[in-house]
């Protein structure tokens, strides 16, 4: 069976989860990292030698970096529908799970840092405000790449959507200010109604 | 023809060109960042609203982020495989090492290489090169690790997988002045990426 390492709080491995949820793919997932340590034990870092979570194992095939995981079980469980057999309709989802990596995330971590895992008499509000203007920015940009669109690359919901989708929800749990991004929302509220979207990311953030 | 915009000193531009290179795909290249400017314009937001170089046209497709723009152009003009593994797990391998270069071996390569190349000697921050310095050798020793274990990093064949993480070995091994662990898997797979044509052409072009 296929096996999961990492906490189902960690955003890397809600991408998993979500991913193998809308693939119906069954597997066993052990806790690892966070408040559940493991990540630093020699085991686990003969698997991933990074120490993070998610890790996957399929059938012996050790996997680490979510994205390339989600990329994996798309490809192998719903070639043309969940990954686009078009290379342009592929690529154009794919930019979007790196640009999750590279300008996303970045953005994201200070305010969640700040609001999620900092106690509320320790906040730099100062700091978090700016942070969050930041952010919000980039969301304008995520906004401007739905304009038109149901879901990233179009009319099907896509590979594309899971890393971006998991930032949205961080977005609009944590409390802070949200300027209106329609495109966004209407794009968010439509995840929302995704049952493995509701069952794995829409949690409690800790 | 493909249009790529992007200064060739860019690290991400320069997995594209390796890219096509390796692929012999033909292409025009505009500069833009940096030095260059046009990142700033109303015309290039509408391209890229990251405002970041390389950014690939292709008629009315436009696609932005350097691995994507790799494993699309790969996917369309890659039919021996050199770049794409076709095994699905060697390819899974090959991608993974894309994205560990987007989210650890990149973010934390960058205070060494700003601080030694892109700042002056009187404005640096020691501690911010050193630690940078500290996370890219153990980041350096995993690709060694893994580089023992195969001849490239998803397998015993070159893929698109070693183009990020090579464009990052490169710089390291010019930097002056810093420490270097003896990393002999790594030193092995360089030594024989320093033979590849497209990777002389590309990035061995300094700092």
């Amino acid at each position: 069976m296929l096996k999961i390492l990492g906490r189902a709080t960690s955003s890397n491995v809600q991408k998993v989860l979500w991913c193998c949820g809308e693939l119906g793919l069954a597997f066993e997932r052990e806790d690892i990292g966070g408040p559940f340590g493991g990540n630093d034990k020699p085991e686990y870092l003969a698997l991933n030698p990074n120490g993070r979570v998610p890790t996957i194992i399929d059938d012996g095939f050790v996997l680490w970096e979510s994205n390339s995981c989600c990329r994996y079980f798309t490809a192998k469980h719903a070639a043309g529908t969940l990954y686009p057999d078009d290379l342009q309709t592929r690529a154009d989802g794919e930019r979007w799970m790196d640009w999750q990596l590279t300008i996303c995330s970045p953005a994201l971590v200070p305010v969640f840092w700040g609001m999620i895992r900092t106690a509320p008499e320790d906040r730099d509000m100062a700091a978090i405000g700016k942070a969050r203007d930041k952010l919000s920015t980039v969301m304008a940009i995520l906004d401007g790449g739905l304009k038109g669109r149901d879901f990233i690359t179009g009319s099907q919901f896509t590979v594309g959507d899971i890393p971006i989708g998991i930032a949205a929800y961080r977005w609009f749990a944590m409390d802070i200010e949200r300027e209106d991004y329609p495109n966004l929302k209407a794009w968010y509220d439509r995840l929302t109604r995704r049952p493995a979207f509701r069952e794995h990311i829409m949690q409690p953030l800790e | 023809m493909y249009k790529i915009m992007g200064r060739a000193s860019s690290s991400n531009v320069q997995k594209v060109l390796w890219c096509c290179a390796e692929l012999g795909i033909e292409y025009e290249r505009e500069d833009a960042g940096m030095e260059f400017g046009k990142v700033d314009t109303p015309e290039f937001f509408d391209l890229n609203p990251n405002r970041r170089v390389p950014v690939l046209i292709e008629g009315d497709f436009v696609l932005w982020e350097s691995n994507s723009i790799m494993r699309y152009l790969a996917g369309r003009h890659d039919p021996d495989g050199r770049l794409r593994p076709a095994d699905p797990r060697v390819r899974a391998s090959a991608q993974r090492w894309m994205d560990w270069q987007l989210s650890m071996l990149g973010p934390q390569f960058t205070g060494l290489f700003h601080g030694l190349v892109r700042t002056a000697p009187e404005a640096r921050d020691a501690d911010a090169i050193a630690k940078s310095r500290d996370l890219s050798e153990f980041n350096m020793e995993i690709l060694d690790t893994q580089l023992g274990k195969t001849d490239y990093v998803a397998g015993d064949a070159f893929s698109y997988g070693d183009i990020p993480v090579a464009i990052h070995v490169y710089r390291w091994y010019q930097f002056e002045g810093i420490e270097r662990k003896p990393l002999p898997n790594l030193e092995r797979w360089y030594a024989t990426l320093c033979e590849r044509q497209p990777y002389r052409d590309h990035v061995m072009v300094g700092l």
